[in-house]
């Protein structure tokens, strides 16, 4: 019952990056049509920018975080703009292969710059745990849990209140009468892209205290990134929030009680199982091909 | 042809061979530069090139200087192939130094066999890699069945009773955990879970608490050091209390140290190289002598006790050519066998193993258990 | 014309091992043309199908896999297998990619686009994942090594030259397979069926039927390319399930032009020599990747057909 106990909780605490990431990526692809494979680079961007300023150049934890976040944002507009903006149009395909050409650049360019060395990052909390009777967990995971929520609480409120969100809505639903209606594609895609990259660059630079930072922790991030969203259905946030704990209740009650070995296979199985048996995800409302 | 294509290719070919380097000897080193290993290929490599250089520096051997020829195998086995093929048909170097993990390793065997160049194993650790029957294999790291059977003596100390295993999803960590649930059951203790990890993940709270659960007084961890971090750091925080001891010797406790804080104290290591007592190796002279030179040139300290195995491996092919007298692959796959040398990890001596008439070359390596205590390596 | 051409390249890739005495630039052309054939079988999927399978490799995988297991025999609870002949071994390799490319197949098509990409991931990573864990048969992480090479009618497949051949004569059967495939009508409905799906399937079109066709022919041509893979280099690991190894072959398809015949292997010789052609430059293998993979999206960009297609404009232009 402890074990039990304990995988819940193991799986509530991972399920929050998780969702952070599938919402990421979810959004990208819903609005923009692109599959992206750096979403895991920019995941470990955000883990070597808090490496940079806090263990390089001594800035406080929690600012570092906001700034890596920035950052993320940063580099996720730039790509958009270098990249995707004269592929808009261009099909599936072509931009998923433009993405896979930068995902390799971008993964050798940050082992070329941080050396493959795992790189560890302090954390200002506590090193003792919080023990809830036969239970624990470390505090800065509960701070990531909570941080992640409210990451995820700020994307819902930006694209369902704000003029931003709703420009954004209205391209996901029909690009060209959106722009018929006066949208800036162009920049709803950006701004699509930036905020998609923030959130990936946010997982990574709240996990990578918790963990460490190292050139190919992008690979198993985007892996799961595409579970997340495939089980919530493409394009659907609140298909990727559920489908982010899913998974990792999926993973970790697979490796308790079935086989360590495949826990990780746990993402693709699901993928599996439900393009088989529900092709369109478990949340998403209207079928799409393409 | 473009003028000043011409003109780079000049500067190019005068760069890279002046009239002494074409006298050097010529030694291959193939090694996982890039992709999952490149950490520890590149501090491999390190230790190379510093036994290059300090060797150079003592008048090289035959009265010629070396030259290492270094290749990327990107941790993937295909490559291995090509920087073998490269390596041997290209370059025509008459040994060769690699390939750090037991997959990378056996890609390359099959074509030691076809151009019959020998080649020294520095990390691998698979059984298979010497009982093939491949005789241009000379092993210095010891296999997982040595490292266990090294062992057995601490059973009985450390008073283990149910050990329990948690070990990366590869060769290695599959190897090692086998290994020495045997050893363990052959010196009576219980056998818990066996658990494993992909060689990437980074979050093992699922199978902590499985460990936790099973309740043995001792777990064993078998992967690179990145993970190792994180097994200490997540068991902390899941309170885990059975003692911990990693084997392998991939993991630095040095980097355990600076990286996993409090959470290192009281874990164990099985390491084949102890740099923080040089006095207490076999050969403190040599040890001293190569952390120096790694000091030297700034190289983190977390990587002693893999850049050591570069720093052996080289120095037991040069005694071979030195011992052969020529730079020519038989000769030198011959007179290795009759190579003594004094290494960072103790005295370098193959003995034989496989079948008959085949057999490859093993070295029986020292095999050291450290304690971290109060954030320092004591003895255990 | 055209004809004279092809049989002047012919009998110049044929009699290279006469006068190329380097077995180095000898063993990349191998490695090479094993990609291509495997490039050649993504074609027929990307190209005519217009389906970008990022799973390819699994099919080449499962061909190694099988080859081997049958070359060396197997003991495992539920069966035992003595050690057979390496060409039969090959042709159970071919025949067991083909039956995973029907499966899938199958399962997959339910799905296009974006799904149909990621459901393909996912069946390679799942197929990694039985290799890496299912150590009884395939000793996981271990690797099956001391693979035996082919040998038939007495000539033994062990020494560079023989290997060429039998890698050139694949790849001119495999190009002639895809040329007679797609010049049929069962490749005038895949080519259709790219091109509008409704359309096609309003003229009659068996859409599943012609997929599961083009993955099934596809598959058994990746998994001949996977056991002339693990038979050459002799030994077989899960990584042979990379996803660069897809990358690859995803490249050297797009590279050279998709839905075209020659666009495989152009494509092939460019990204199966550039690695080679890199490492000969001293310079660091993060920034050869980098390189890479920029290069990658340079061919997107700046010849979105690829370079045969770019080739024939050109010539048509000429003239």
């Amino acid at each position: 019952m402890d074990q039990f106990l304990q995988h819940l909780l193991n799986a509530l605490m991972l399920g929050g990056t998780y969702a952070l990431l599938g919402i990421g990526l979810t959004l990208i692809f819903g609005i923009m049509r692109v599959v992206n494979f750096t979403h895991g680079e920019l995941y470990a961007f955000g883990a070597y920018m808090m490496y940079a300023l806090v263990m390089r150049t001594g800035v406080n934890f929690f600012v570092a975080l906001v700034l890596a976040i920035a950052l993320g944002a940063l580099l996720g507009a730039a790509l958009e703009f270098v990249l995707l903006r004269r592929l808009r149009g261009a099909d599936i395909d072509t931009t998923m292969l433009v993405m896979i050409g930068a995902w390799i650049a971008l993964q050798n360019t940050e082992q070329l710059v941080w050396t493959g060395v795992a790189k560890s990052i302090d954390n200002p909390f506590p090193a003792a745990p919080l023990v809830i009777g036969a239970v624990s967990v470390g505090w800065n995971r509960v701070f990531v849990f909570v941080v992640a929520l409210l990451l995820i609480g700020i994307t819902y409120f930006l694209i369902q209140k704000t003029k931003l969100g709703k420009a954004m809505r209205a391209t996901f639903q029909d690009r060209d009468t959106a722009a018929l209606m006066g949208v800036q594609i162009g920049s709803i895609h950006t701004a699509t892209f930036a905020l998609g990259s923030a959130l990936a660059a946010a997982a990574g630079a709240l996990l990578g205290p918790v963990f460490v930072a190292y050139p190919s922790m992008g690979d198993m991030a985007a892996a799961k990134a595409f579970a997340i969203v495939i089980l919530g259905g493409l394009g659907s946030i609140p298909g990727a929030t559920l489908g982010g704990f899913i998974l990792a209740l999926a993973e970790e009650l697979g490796a308790g009680y079935i086989s360590s070995g495949y826990r990780d296979a746990m993402s693709f199985l699901l993928i599996i199982a439900i393009l088989v048996f529900k092709p369109t995800g478990l949340f998403a409302q209207k079928e799409r091909i393409g | 042809m473009n003028r000043t294509l011409a003109a780079i290719f000049v500067t190019a070919a005068l760069a890279s061979g002046p009239v002494l380097a074409q006298d050097a000897i010529k030694i291959g080193v193939t090694q996982p530069l890039t992709g999952a290993f490149a950490a520890s290929g590149n501090y491999v490599t390190e230790g190379a090139k510093l036994a290059e250089a300090a060797i150079n520096a003592s008048g090289g051997v035959l009265g010629r200087k070396i030259q290492l020829i270094i290749e990327d195998n990107k941790s993937n086995p295909t490559e291995a192939v090509a920087t073998a093929e490269k390596l041997i048909s290209k370059d025509k170097v008459p040994v060769m130094l690699g390939a750090w993990s037991s997959s990378l390793t056996l890609a390359v065997m099959p074509k030691l066999m076809e151009y019959g160049v020998p080649m020294l194993v520095e990390t691998s650790s698979s059984g298979k890699i010497t009982v093939s029957g491949n005789p241009w294999i000379f092993r210095i790291s010891p296999t997982s069945e040595m490292e266990a059977k090294a062992f057995a003596g601490y059973v009985k100390t450390l008073g283990i009773k149910k050990a329990d295993f948690l070990a990366t999803n590869n060769d290695f960590g599959l190897g090692a955990s086998k290994e020495f649930a045997e050893m363990l059951k052959a010196n009576g203790a219980q056998i818990g879970v066996v658990e494993t990890m992909d060689p990437k993940a980074t979050d093992f709270s699922a199978q902590l608490a499985k460990i936790k659960a099973s309740g043995g007084d001792t777990l064993f961890v078998t992967t690179a050091v990145e993970q190792a971090t994180l097994i200490l750091k997540q068991a902390k925080e899941q309170q885990v209390t059975a003692r911990i001891i990693t084997t392998g010797g991939s993991v630095s406790p040095d980097q355990l140290i600076q990286q996993a804080g409090d959470a290192a104290n009281g874990s164990r290591h099985v390491v084949f190289f102890t740099p923080w007592f040089p006095e207490a190796v076999k050969n403190p002279d040599v040890a001293k002598k190569f952390v120096a030179a790694w000091n030297a040139k700034g190289l983190p300290a977390g990587g002693l006790t893999e850049g050591f195995r570069g720093w052996d491996g080289l120095y037991t092919i040069v005694e071979g050519i030195k011992l052969a007298g020529k730079a020519e692959p038989a000769a030198i796959q011959k007179a290795l066998w009759d190579v003594k040398v004094k290494g960072v990890n103790g005295d370098i001596a193959f003995i034989k193993q496989g079948p008959a008439g085949q057999e490859s070359a093993q070295n029986v390596p020292s095999v050291y258990v450290v304690r971290i205590d109060g954030g320092k390596v004591v003895k255990n | 014309m055209k004809a004279a051409f092809t049989i002047a390249g012919l009998v110049v890739l044929a009699t290279l091992p006469w006068w190329l005495d380097n077995p180095y630039i000898l063993h990349v052309l191998i490695v090479t043309g094993i990609f291509i054939i495997a490039a050649i079988s993504l074609n027929l999927l990307l190209g005519y199908a217009g389906q970008l399978s990022l799973g390819h490799v699994a099919f080449f995988g499962i061909g190694a896999y099988a080859s081997s297991l049958v070359s060396l025999g197997f003991d495992i609870s539920l069966l035992t297998l003595k050690p057979k002949p390496v060409w039969m071994a090959m042709l159970a390799g071919i025949a067991a990619a083909g039956l995973c490319g029907w499966l899938i197949g199958r399962i997959a098509f339910k799905v296009r686009g974006a799904y149909f990409v990621i459901v393909s991931i996912s069946f390679v990573e799942v197929v990694r994942l039985v290799a890496v864990n299912w150590v009884e048969l395939t000793q996981g992480p271990m690797a099956l090594n001391n693979i035996p090479p082919l040998s038939l009618l007495g000539i033994s497949f062990l020494k560079k030259p023989s290997n060429y051949w039998l890698v050139l004569t694949v790849a001119v059967i495999s190009y002639v397979l895809v040329k007679r495939l797609v010049q049929s009508k069962a490749g005038r409905a895949m080519v259709a069926l790219a091109e509008n799906e409704p359309l096609a399937r309003s003229v009659g079109v068996d859409v599943t039927r012609t997929l599961v066709l083009a993955t099934v022919v596809s598959a058994a041509m990746a998994g001949a390319a996977g056991a002339l893979y693990a038979h050459y280099i002799r030994i077989v690991d899960p990584d042979v399930f990379l996803f660069i190894y897809t990358v690859t072959m995803v490249i050297m398809v797009v590279t050279g032009g998709k839905g075209t015949l020659a666009g495989p292997i152009i494509g092939g010789l460019i990204f199966g020599l550039l690695p080679e052609g890199l490492r000969a430059f001293s310079i660091k293998p993060e920034i050869q990747w980098i390189i890479y993979g920029v290069l990658m999206l340079a061919v997107v960009y700046f010849l979105p057909a690829g370079i045969v297609p770019a080739l024939k404009r050109r010539l048509r232009w000429l003239s």
